[in-house]
Parts: structure tokens; C-alpha cells; sequence
């Protein structure tokens, strides 16, 4: 048994080295499998393992209610009280200052800089004693002395800050300087598509930002519960409580995760998405390869069943083959794998908590790995049954791998086929074109893998790219709930918010490089739920019918209102249905006007029609520039005049809400663009590598009756390019099309606010230049292996 | 043992076919094999000529080489007085199209297409607005070899015979002044090989010139000459005279005599 064992892999490692080109193109693809599975396995469970860590040791909240405004602190007391599920909570207490008040420098280099740019709400608050705690490098909770501050860690690469440098708020009152002490990390606010950050001070300092002026008082109330599962039961019991604050934000434990796993969590599934692909293309492979093999050896296969080995003995010949391949690939990509993982998870591993490296770590690369080498091991022992077919006569006499009865089936229905050709009917062809096309037909099943491979490469290209192309287009920004426009004004944490509002609006207006000003402000509303009245954060306005793409019905006019795709599921509404709101004790009905889509806040939003602008929550102003003007250079221009508003070029505001999920997909679009192109060019090699092989014969009669070896090498790069443009195309529409939905579906499923995707794409890129670059890559294949066949003997072709 | 006779024994005859200092080496070995040794020979138009010699000697690099299919390493060929090692790929396989027939050992038909349209290949390639003229030669030949009934047929439908038959219509469809032939009745049995060597003798009595390199001394009688190579050098050759059919068992036998001299 030993003996035979080794037999089997001498033969092998033999056969291996001695069709060293079609095995190492084989490995190389199979490897490709083996590591992008692993890969996005691992990233996988890095990523949720540093989650859980940080979920883990940070304890945030598992429900949380924000909140502008004074606090009932019996009225918590008491729902605590009433409410035996709370494990524990507590009132956090924060001053919001705008970017643009907060000032740094490098103690190092005397460099400085203020956080002007950046759009999320930058929060001061006290270290938290019993859970939500932000924690720094060494996992340890760290409670500021006077005079220090612990920034985000975001902002530590965001602006390359270091222990030590300064950090200064322009109050009301002056400037306070503060002394970075270190930073945190925030399992709350720990993502980019959060929409604040946390900076940890002393009580005394804390006292100072409050007392000092030029800052918004926020609060947040927090829940711990011994279940986490019951967060949204707390959540409907909390908002049926009339006596509790709830003038802000709500947020679940499970928002949180999904926030903290959305840009690693895309890369993954892209990752383990593109691996499957590549799987695919890695059994049609081995397929092709295994059949062409049996062919190519049917004579030794017939010689070995003549003495008498058993069909079993001859197929594990060529399996030990396949699964020492298989099984290297494995450990290579297994290997590689490894090192992407500690690259990819670099971000994961500053933002969140390193995880230990547990038994899962261990446990779902190899199961992944398993998974790619049962595949491909189950398909070649599909594959090897051939085998038994084979007949002895049948295999040494005419080399066929088919028995007598299959034979002469095969033989009868190519009389058929060559029956009705008729080489002299065609017209416009010619005759190498005709012949090309007569082999394609008549090969169908083997040239079938070049359509197929490119098929799967171009959607693996288009994809990716096409998501990408969608959240970074300016036109994305109608997913968000917003206009699409060129220039976006936001006025939140300010004494006089309103008037503020009215001199930005009348400069902006009388401004002639700005076009189509238009205003909102964001009302809290409260809207009757099923558990009662609940905070409803309503964008008030003139809305534009074509501002924005409604999933549903259109925009709101008087007495309507048009609802966020999650508040309308939230609220189990749809067009044409009433819904009861109330503001300042005054109760009203609004019909539904229609339902968009929407990213922001968590994507539970509301638009109303009105002008109403006193008492707001904040003010939005939109505006279009005109031709030949640079939206970014206004934007700076307003963005310095008025202090309390931050002006940004909406390619800004896209760019920096989703700078995460986009860089993340920038990865994800890079990797496929590369891994598409390189399998594409590998399969292209490795195919016509064995077909030229294969066509030996046909290639050495056309030669002997006057076909010129041009010719010969025209005929093989037309069938190629024929090939790769069908699939090509058939991939590029496939992904334009069905496309769509498939990743629309995948968004809806994973609860973004997103439940109809509109690819955005860069048409040029996606629909011209990617596809070209697959075409001209198997067509350079093409050429690069066919040339060679100018310098052969051209007897040898026919001599073997 | 004779004086190697390279040169027709009509010496006034138009030489139709010369090689000269023909060698050839194959560098895929180590080290190089010089298959082919210097060889000089002359081909008359209209001849039959027989290449033999033991498996190894070099016969089919000779036959390739001097029908331009592979370049020599050393030497020219000469078609007509025109050296064809002179020629790029695109000429050398306009020559081989429009002035040479090849029959092979197998038929080597292209799979996809039926019989009459394997014929047909090569005079569509050099003549593809002469459809009708194609078609019609093609139609003639198959007429002549026997053999129109299978025109529709695929190539694995019919007789080793028919099939090699098949293989001389597609040589002659172009009408070459030239036919090349490699060991063609090597895998027949004696009623197929009788067919093919008829037919063959056919071609060149209609005054198509004809080397063809064989094993069966039976076959090489046809011959009007026959030269021996032992190690790609030719060193006899044999003069026999038009074939005559009743003297067919006596000129195989003196040919035997000659190649048992020569060690075969």
C-alpha cells in the first residue's frame, strides 16, 4: 500500500515537472482560488473577532437616545426602575464644537491645522466610568489630567497628530489649550459613516468647554441591558415614555455593529464574492485541463488497463496529481493569505481592538481552504470517471477515449454536421474565416471556456467598479436624501441658528456665481407609531420633484410628507397613506407623498414640504454653481466667512461620509481589476497553449496544402478574439443588467436605507475601457503564443 | 556497391527538383542530430522517384525539407532553377499551394469537413473567386479515383483506401507539377495498397512528377529511380525503368537484390 502510495506521487511529481507550463498556469489559478477565499475568510473573522473585542472590553451601549436639551433625571430614574432588563445606565454629558474651532499643532515640527474639513460633529466628553468606555492603545481606559486630551484615532491618521502636540478650541471665551495625551478608540463612533466623534477631557476641563460658550450641549442617555437582543423592545418602551428626552438620535446596539462592520465587511463579502468567481473559473480549468490530459494519454491509459491495473488504480494516478496540486495551491494561498490579512485588517486593527487569535482564527481559513480543495478534488474524481470508459482496443488502436457504442454515436453526428457544410456557399468570409468558424462550431465544447472565463472576469471587473463608480458619483447623494447640487451649506450648534441662516442664505442668493439656492431646515417632529409618538427628524422645504429619485411615488407639497425607505417599512407605510405627526402640541395628519432612498442618520428620514424655519435642529442650504465656476473654491471662500456654518463641495461631503466604504471599495475594485486581467491572461495562455497542441495535425495539413503560417496564426488569434469578445460582452451587459439587482439585493438585505440600487457607473471606464483591456489582454495572449509558430519546423506539426 | 547516382539517367531531361548540399540538424537534441548529411540529388520532370532506407535514415526530413516545408540548415533547393530557401513563409507556401501535392502516411483530413470539401480546401485557398471551376475539378477527380459517392461523407465513414484516394485528389486539385509522397501505403492492407499505388502510378503516367519515400520494396518497383539513404546521406541509387506491369514480381525482385546489398 506504502509502495503504491509513493508510486502515484512519484508519478505525479513527474508528470508535474514535465508539463511544467500547463500545470504552473493551473497552480497559479488554483492558488488565486485558494488565497482569496481564505483571505476574505480571515478578514472576515479578524474583522467581527476585533469588533466583538472591542464590543468586548468598550461595552457600548445597547441602546442610547440623544438628546439637545434639558433632562427629566427622575423621570430616567424612574424607567430605569420600571425596567428590570437594565443592567446599568447613565446620562453622558457632551460639548459639540464645529470643526473649524478646533485648531492643532505639531509640537515636533511647529506644523498646524484645524479640523475645519472635517463634517462629523466633534464631541468633548468625560471618561465613562461603568460601560461606553474609550479605550487607547493598551485597551486601558484612560481619564485625562487637566490641561490633556485624548483625540480619536481616526484624527491620529487623518492628521498625522502624535502624543504630545497641541490641540486648541476657540471658545466663546478664549482659546483652551489642551496637550495630546494619547487617542481612543470609540466602539460607538468608531466608523466613517458615524456621524460624530469622541474626545475625552478632564471634569475640569469638561466644566470649562461647558461654561465657556460656543459650544452645543448634547446628551446622551445610555443603556446597558443583560440582553442585548431586547434593545428594540427597550427602544419602543423608552419612546411610548412621554416624561423621557428624546430630542435627537436613537440608536440600537445591533446600528452600531452594522455601522462598525459596513467598509471591512464590504471588502470581505467583495473578497469571498471574487473568490467564488475564481473558483468557478478554476474547476471549468481543471475540467478542460483533465479531459484534454485523458485525450493526450488515452493510449498509456489503454497500455495500463492491458496489464491489468484497475480503473480505480489509473484515476488515482491522475488524482494524487490533482490533489497534490490542489493541496499545494492551498498552503501557497493559505500562506499569502496570512500576509493580505495583516494588510487589509491594518485599518481594523487601529479603529478597533486586535482580537486574540483564537481557534476561529485558526478554524475558518481552514475550513474555507477545505472547502477549495473538496470542490476541486470532487470535481476531477467527476471528471476521472472518463476513465472507465475508456477501452482497451478502442484507446490503443484509434487513441479514442470513448468506447465503441459513444464512438460511433460521436462519428455519426459529425457525418451529420460535415454533411450539411458547404465550404463553397459562404460569402464574405472567406476561406480561413469559414474554417475558423467551422472549427469553433465543431469545438464548441472546448472553446466554450475562453467565452466563459471572460464572462466571469469582466463581471468580477464590472461589479466591484460599477458599485464604486455609484458611491462615488455626485449623483449618489440622491440615495442620501439629498438634491443633487454643487455646493451644500450646513448650520448645526449655534445660539442664533436662525438669523445665522437668514445672512448665508441672502449672501448666497445675491451671489451670481451661485445658482438655484435653496434652503431646508431639520425639524424634530414626533410621528404616532406603533408604540406611541416617537422622534421624527423631518427635513423641511421646497422640495424639488427632481431633486431627488423616489423609490416611490414623488416629493411632498402641502400636507404631504415623503419618508425614508426605513422609516416607511419603521412606520409600515406607503404612498397615499395618512401619518399623524405632531410639533409643538400641534397635531396634524400627512399624506404620503412617495419614498426615497437615504444613508444619512442611521436612513431613518423625512421630508416635508413648508417653510417653517424657526426653532429648528439646523439648517441646510443647497446650490448649484454656475458654468465655469469652481464649486470647491466658493465653498471655501463661505466656508471662511461664516463661522458657524460648514460650506463644502458636495464631491466633498460624498467623498468624506463614505471615505471609508468608498477606500474600502477602491481596494476591493483594484483587486478584481488585477485578478480579472492576470486569470484572464493565465486561462487564455494555458487554453491555447493546449489547443495549439491539440491542433498539431490540423495546423501541419493546412501547411502542407499552401496555407501560409500567417494565415494559420491569423485563424488561431480570430477564433481567440471571437472568443474573449463574445464572453466579454455577454459579461460587460450581464453585469450592466442583472447586475443591478443582485448587489441591490445584497444592499437591501444588509439594512443600509438602500432597497433599490441604480448603478452609477463611470460609463467610459466601465462599459469601454474595461472591457477593451480584457479584449486586448487575451488577444496580446493570443499573439504572444502564437508567434512562436513562425519558427517551427512545420513537419513536426505533422511528425509529432 | 554502385557509385551513389544522384542525377536523373536523362541527363538531357529538364530537372524539375535539385537539392544541393542540403543538410539538416535538429538542436532539440543534445547533441545537435544532423539528420540530413549534404545531399545533393536532382529530380527530372516527370520522373518517379523512390526514397528508401531503414527507419532513422532520414527519408521524411528529406522529403520535407526539399518540398519547403521545413528550412534546411545548410544548403538550397532548387524548383525549376528558383531556390526556394530564398523564399518567406507567405511564397514558400503560395509554391507549396499552386506547384506541389502531398499525400501523407494517415490522411490527416480536417474533421470539420466533409470528403468533397477537404478536397475543395485547397483550390478555394488558391483560387477563391473560381468557385465553379473548383467545384468542378473536384468533381472530375473524385469521378476518376472512384470514389464521387462518398463526396457528402465524413472522413470517418469511409475506407483506408478511399480515404488515401481521397488524399491524391486533394494533392492534384490544384494540377502541381510536383507530388510529394510519405510512406502513403503504410497503414493499408495489400487491396488498399494496390488501390493507392494504381492510382499514384496513374498521376505520373499523366506526367506529374512524383517522389515518395516508402519501406515496401513492392511500391519503390513503380519507381522509375530509386535512391538509398543510410544516415541522412544518399549513398546508391538505382535506375529501373518505366513501369511495366507484367514485369511488376521482376523488378521488385532485382530491387530486393540491390537493397539486400545494401544492407536494408
Amino acid at each position: 500500500m506504502e509502495t503504491r502510495g509513493f508510486l502515484y506521487l512519484r508519478y505525479a511529481c513527474n508528470d508535474l515537472i514535465r508539463n511544467k507550463g500547463v500545470h504552473v498556469a493551473l497552480l497559479v489559478v488554483l492558488t488565486l482560488s485558494a488565497f482569496l477565499m481564505a483571505t476574505g475568510a480571515m478578514v472576515m473573522e479578524r474583522m467581527l473577532g476585533s469588533v466583538d473585542e472591542l464590543f468586548e472590553q468598550a461595552k457600548p451601549p445597547h441602546f442610547l437616545q440623544m438628546h439637545v436639551g434639558d433632562i427629566d433625571a427622575d423621570a430616567l430614574a424612574g424607567f430605569a426602575a420600571e425596567h428590570p432588563e437594565i443592567e446599568d445606565w447613565h446620562v453622558v454629558e457632551m460639548v459639540g464644537f464645529d470643526g473649524a474651532t478646533l485648531s492643532w499643532e505639531r509640537s515636533h515640527t511647529g506644523e498646524s491645522g484645524d479640523l475645519s474639513d472635517s463634517l462629523i460633529d466633534q464631541l468633548f466628553t468625560t471618561q465613562n466610568e461603568e460601560f461606553d468606555l474609550l479605550l487607547d492603545e493598551t485597551d486601558a481606559a484612560p481619564d485625562p489630567s487637566p490641561g490633556e486630551t485624548y483625540l480619536p484615532v481616526a484624527h491620529r491618521i487623518a492628521f498625522d497628530l502624535r502624543v504630545g502636540d497641541e490641540l486648541r478650541i476657540a471658545t466663546d471665551s478664549g482659546p483652551l489649550e489642551l496637550r495630546v495625551a494619547g487617542f481612543v478608540r470609540d466602539a460607538q463612533m468608531a466608523s466613517s459613516l458615524s456621524s460624530a466623534t469622541r474626545f475625552v477631557v478632564s471634569e475640569a476641563d469638561f466644566q470649562t468647554l461647558e461654561g465657556a460658550g460656543g459650544g452645543a450641549p448634547e446628551s446622551i442617555v445610555e443603556y446597558r441591558l443583560d440582553d442585548a437582543g431586547s434593545a428594540v423592545d427597550l427602544q419602543r418602551a423608552y419612546e411610548a415614555d412621554e416624561a423621557l428626552p428624546k430630542n435627537g438620535q436613537a440608536v440600537t446596539y445591533q446600528m452600531i455593529r452594522l455601522v462598525n462592520a459596513f467598509g471591512d465587511g464590504l471588502v470581505a463579502m467583495a473578497l469571498v464574492f471574487v473568490s467564488l468567481l475564481l473558483i468557478v473559473i478554476a474547476l471549468l480549468n481543471v475540467r478542460f485541463v483533465i479531459r484534454g490530459t485523458l485525450e493526450d494519454e488515452v493510449r498509456e491509459i489503454g497500455a495500463m488497463k492491458a496489464i491489468g491495473l484497475p480503473d480505480r488504480s489509473i484515476s488515482g494516478l491522475y488524482l494524487t496529481k490533482y490533489s497534490v496540486m490542489t493541496a499545494l495551491a492551498c498552503v501557497l494561498g493559505g500562506l499569502a493569505a496570512i500576509v493580505a490579512t495583516g494588510l487589509l485588517t491594518r485599518s481594523v486593527q487601529v479603529n478597533y481592538v486586535d482580537a486574540p487569535l483564537g481557534i476561529a482564527a485558526f478554524v475558518v481559513p481552514v475550513t474555507a481552504l477545505a472547502l477549495v480543495y473538496a470542490f476541486v478534488l470532487l470535481l476531477c474524481r467527476a471528471v476521472l470517471r472518463r476513465v472507465r470508459r475508456i477501452e482497451v482496443v478502442g484507446a490503443l488502436v484509434h487513441g479514442s477515449v470513448l468506447d465503441e457504442k459513444r464512438a460511433a454515436r460521436r462519428n455519426r453526428r459529425r457525418a451529420r454536421r460535415v454533411r450539411g457544410t458547404a465550404l463553397a456557399s459562404t460569402r464574405g468570409l472567406g476561406v480561413n474565416g469559414r474554417l475558423a468558424m467551422l472549427d469553433l462550431r465543431a469545438e464548441a465544447g472546448q472553446w466554450v471556456l475562453l467565452p466563459l472565463v471572460f464572462f466571469l472576469a469582466a463581471v468580477l471587473m464590472a461589479l466591484p467598479a460599477n458599485l464604486l463608480g455609484t458611491f462615488e458619483s455626485p449623483r449618489f447623494v440622491t440615495y442620501m436624501g439629498d438634491a443633487e447640487s454643487d455646493v451644500r451649506a450646513d448650520l448645526l450648534f449655534s445660539e442664533d441658528l436662525d438669523e445665522a441662516r437668514d445672512e448665508l442664505l441672502r449672501s448666497m442668493r445675491d451671489d451670481e456665481r451661485l445658482t438655484d439656492v435653496r434652503a431646508f431646515s431639520a425639524l424634530l417632529y414626533e410621528a404616532e407609531g406603533e408604540e406611541g409618538w416617537e422622534t421624527l427628524r423631518v427635513e423641511v422645504g421646497e422640495h424639488d420633484p427632481d431633486a431627488i429619485a423616489y423609490a416611490h411615488g414623488g416629493s411632498p407639497g402641502p400636507g404631504e410628507i415623503a419618508l425614508s425607505v426605513l422609516n416607511a417599512d419603521e412606520y409600515g407605510l406607503s404612498v397615499g397613506d395618512g401619518l399623524a405627526v405632531r410639533r409643538g402640541g400641534e397635531e396634524t395628519t400627512l399624506t404620503v407623498s412617495g419614498i426615497y432612498q437615504d444613508v444619512t442618520s442611521g436612513g431613518f428620514t423625512a421630508k416635508a414640504h413648508g417653510e417653517e424655519v424657526t426653532g429648528a435642529a439646523g439648517h441646510m442650504v443647497y446650490a448649484n454653481t454656475a458654468p465655469g465656476t469652481d464649486a470647491a473654491m466658493i465653498a471655501t471662500e463661505y466656508d471662511e466667512r461664516f463661522d458657524t456654518a460648514t460650506v463644502i463641495p458636495m464631491r466633498e461631503y460624498v467623498r468624506q461620509t463614505l471615505a471609508y466604504v468608498t477606500g474600502a471599495l477602491q481596494s476591493a475594485t483594484l483587486v478584481s481589476f488585477v485578478f480579472a486581467v492576470g486569470v484572464a491572461a493565465l486561462i487564455t495562455g494555458l487554453f491555447l497553449r493546449l489547443r495549439l497542441a491539440r491542433e498539431r495535425t490540423r495546423m501541419g495539413v493546412l501547411s502542407a496544402i499552401g496555407f501560409s503560417t500567417g494565415e494559420i496564426i491569423a485563424q488561431v488569434r480570430g477564433k481567440t478574439f471571437l472568443a474573449v469578445v463574445v464572453g466579454t460582452v455577454l459579461g460587460t451587459v450581464f453585469a450592466a443588467t442583472a447586475g443591478e439587482p443582485m448587489i441591490g439585493s445584497l444592499l437591501s438585505v444588509a439594512g443600509l436605507g438602500i432597497a433599490h440600487l441604480e448603478f452609477l457607473p463611470n460609463p467610459w471606464l466601465v462599459y469601454v475601457a474595461y472591457p477593451l483591456a480584457l479584449i486586448t489582454t487575451g488577444h496580446l495572449i493570443a499573439v504572444a503564443l502564437t508567434a512562436p509558430l513562425r519558427r517551427v519546423d512545420k513537419s513536426t506539426w505533422l511528425r509529432g | 556497391m554502385t557509385q551513389p547516382t544522384t542525377e536523373p539517367v536523362t541527363e538531357r531531361a529538364r530537372i524539375a527538383l535539385a537539392s544541393r548540399g542540403l543538410t539538416k540538424t535538429f538542436h532539440s537534441t543534445d547533441p545537435p542530430t544532423r539528420v540530413i548529411d549534404g545531399v545533393d540529388l536532382s529530380v527530372a520532370s516527370g520522373e518517379f522517384l523512390v526514397v528508401m532506407g531503414a527507419s532513422g535514415s532520414g527519408k521524411s526530413t528529406l522529403l520535407y525539407t526539399i518540398s519547403g516545408m521545413d528550412r534546411p540548415t545548410e544548403g538550397s533547393v532548387l524548383l525549376e532553377g528558383r531556390d526556394l530557401t530564398s523564399l518567406d513563409d507567405r511564397e514558400m507556401s503560395r509554391v507549396r499551394l499552386t506547384r506541389m501535392g502531398f499525400v501523407f502516411q494517415q490522411a490527416h483530413f480536417l474533421a470539420n469537413l466533409n470528403i468533397g470539401d477537404n478536397i475543395l480546401l485547397p483550390a478555394l485557398q488558391a483560387a477563391p473567386k473560381d468557385k465553379k471551376g473548383a467545384i468542378a475539378r473536384v468533381d472530375a477527380l473524385l469521378e476518376r479515383f472512384g470514389i464521387a459517392h462518398v463526396r457528402r461523407h465524413g472522413i470517418t465513414q469511409v475506407s483506408g483506401g478511399q480515404l488515401q484516394r481521397a488524399s491524391i485528389c486533394r494533392a492534384l486539385v490544384c494540377e502541381p507539377s510536383l507530388l510529394f509522397a510519405d510512406e502513403p501505403t503504410g497503414s493499408l492492407n495489400s487491396s488498399m495498397t494496390l488501390e493507392v499505388m494504381d492510382a499514384l502510378t496513374d498521376v505520373h503516367r499523366e506526367g506529374t512528377t512524383l517522389v515518395m519515400v516508402t519501406h515496401d520494396p513492392g511500391c519503390a518497383a513503380r519507381a522509375d529511380r530509386v535512391v538509398y539513404l543510410r544516415d541522412g546521406s544518399l549513398v546508391d541509387s538505382r535506375e529501373m525503368g518505366a513501369w511495366r506491369p507484367e514485369r511488376a514480381s521482376e523488378r521488385e525482385d532485382d530491387l530486393i537484390a540491390w537493397l539486400r546489398g545494401l544492407g536494408f
